[in-house]
C-alpha cells in the first residue's frame, strides 16, 4: 500500500472492527482482522488498544477461555460516537479525493 | 534464524519493560501472554517472526506511553478525541444527520494540519490570553521584587531634597548671621569709638597726647563701624534681595521650560 495510515485512521479501522462483535473480541482476532484490510506489523496494534482503552473508548473485560483468562475489548458509548465522527470524516475526505480524481472538481 | 521460544520472548519483553509502570507492564505483558495463547502452540514461531524481536515491541509500547507515538497524525487524533469528539456528541443530541456533523468535519482537519483557518486562529487566541496572564504574574513579581529598590530610590530622592533644602536653609541662615555679626559689630565698634572719643576727650586733661591718640583710636574704631554698618546694609537692603529675586528667576524659568 503506497498510502501510509495515520494514527486517526488506524483508531477508526481498529474501533470499526471491534465494533462489529456485540460481545466484544480479543487482541489476536482484532489484529488478524484489522490485518484483512491494511498491511501493519502486529506489534503495533497492542499500543492502539491500550490508548483508545485509557480514551474511554474501549472498555476491556476478562472472560475465561479453556482454563485461562482471556482479555476482550468492547466499544464504549465514547468509542461509538468517535466511531460516528471517523465515518462521516472518512465520507467526506473520500468524496472529495475521489470527485477530483474523477474530473468532477476543478 | 530465530530460535525463541514465547517464555524466552516473554522474559526479554518483561525486562525490557522495566522503565515503566507496574501497570503498564502487566498489561502488556498480558496481551501477549493472551496473543501467544490465541495464536496457539503450533504457530509461536511465526507469532515471535511476526512480532520481531522484543526490543522492537518494548519500544512501540514505550513510545506510545511518552506520547511521540506517530508524528503528526497523532495530533489529529487527540484533537478528535478531546474538543471536536465533545463537539460531536452536542450534535448528536439535536439530530443523528450527516449534515449536522460536517461543520465539526471541517474543524477537524484544521485541528489536525497546523495550517487551519478557524481551529488555528481561535487556539491562537486562547494561547494569547495564557501568554498575557503570565505576563501579569511577571510584571506583579517583577514589581515586587523592584519594590525595595523603588522605595531606596524614593527614600534618596526625599534625602536628597531634604538636604539640598537643609543647606539652603543653613546657608540663609548663616547669611543672615553674618549679616546680624556685621550689624552687631558695627554698633560695637561705634559704641567703642565713642566711648574712646570720650575717654580721649576726658584723658586730654591728664595727658594731651595720650588723650589725642585715645580720641584718634576712637575715630578709627567709629570709622570701622560705619563701614560694617555700611556693609551690613549693603548685605540686607541690596545683596539679599538680589539673591532672592535670583532664586525666583531660576525657578520660574525652570517652571515655563518644564
Amino acid at each position: 500500500m503506497v498510502f501510509n495510515t495515520g494514527a486517526a485512521l488506524l483508531d477508526a479501522i481498529v474501533l470499526a472492527v471491534v465494533s462489529k462483535e456485540p460481545e466484544g473480541t480479543y487482541g489476536y482476532k482484532i489484529t488478524q482482522d484489522v490485518r484483512q484490510v491494511i498491511d501493519l506489523s502486529e506489534s503495533t496494534l497492542y499500543p492502539v488498544l491500550r490508548r483508545l482503552q485509557k480514551d474511554d473508548c474501549l472498555e476491556v473485560y476478562d472472560r475465561e477461555c479453556a482454563g485461562r483468562n482471556r482479555r476482550y475489548y468492547k466499544v464504549t458509548s465514547r468509542g461509538w460516537a468517535q466511531l460516528r465522527l471517523y465515518e462521516s470524516e472518512w465520507r467526506s475526505y473520500s468524496e472529495k479525493v475521489t470527485s477530483l480524481f474523477e474530473g468532477k472538481m476543478n | 534464524m530465530n530460535h525463541m521460544n514465547k517464555a524466552e520472548f516473554m522474559r526479554q519483553l518483561e525486562s525490557l519493560l522495566q522503565n515503566i509502570s507496574e501497570q503498564e507492564r502487566q498489561e502488556a505483558l498480558q496481551y501477549y501472554d493472551d496473543y501467544f495463547n490465541d495464536a496457539g502452540p503450533e504457530n509461536e514461531q511465526s507469532v515471535i517472526e511476526a512480532l520481531g524481536n522484543p526490543a522492537r515491541v518494548a519500544e512501540n509500547i514505550r513510545r506510545d506511553l511518552y506520547g511521540a507515538g506517530y508524528g503528526d497524525g497523532d495530533e489529529a487524533r487527540k484533537a478528535v478525541t478531546g474538543r471536536e469528539l465533545a463537539e460531536y456528541d452536542e450534535a448528536a443530541k439535536d439530530s443523528c444527520s450527516q449534515e449536522q456533523s460536517q461543520p465539526g468535519g471541517g474543524t477537524w482537519q484544521s485541528g489536525g494540519a497546523s495550517s487551519g483557518t478557524g481551529e488555528s486562529g481561535s487556539s491562537g487566541q486562547s494561547g494569547k490570553k495564557k501568554l498575557s496572564g503570565g505576563m501579569i504574574a511577571l510584571i506583579v513579581i517583577l514589581c515586587i521584587c523592584a519594590a525595595p529598590v523603588v522605595f531606596g530610590l524614593i527614600g534618596g530622592a526625599v534625602g536628597l531634597i531634604v538636604g539640598v533644602l537643609g543647606v539652603v536653609v543653613g546657608v540663609l541662615a548663616g547669611w543672615f548671621a553674618l549679616i546680624f555679626g556685621f550689624g552687631a559689630a558695627a554698633v560695637v565698634c561705634m559704641v567703642i569709638g565713642v566711648v574712646l572719643m570720650i575717654l580721649g576727650a576726658i584723658g586730654m586733661g591728664l595727658h594731651p597726647l595720650a588723650g589725642v591718640g585715645i580720641m584718634g583710636g576712637g575715630l578709627i574704631t567709629i570709622g570701622i563701624g560705619i563701614l560694617f554698618m555700611m556693609l551690613t546694609v549693603a548685605m540686607a537692603g541690596w545683596i539679599t534681595p538680589a539673591i532672592f529675586r535670583g532664586i525666583g528667576h531660576l525657578f520660574s524659568r525652570k517652571k515655563k521650560t518644564a
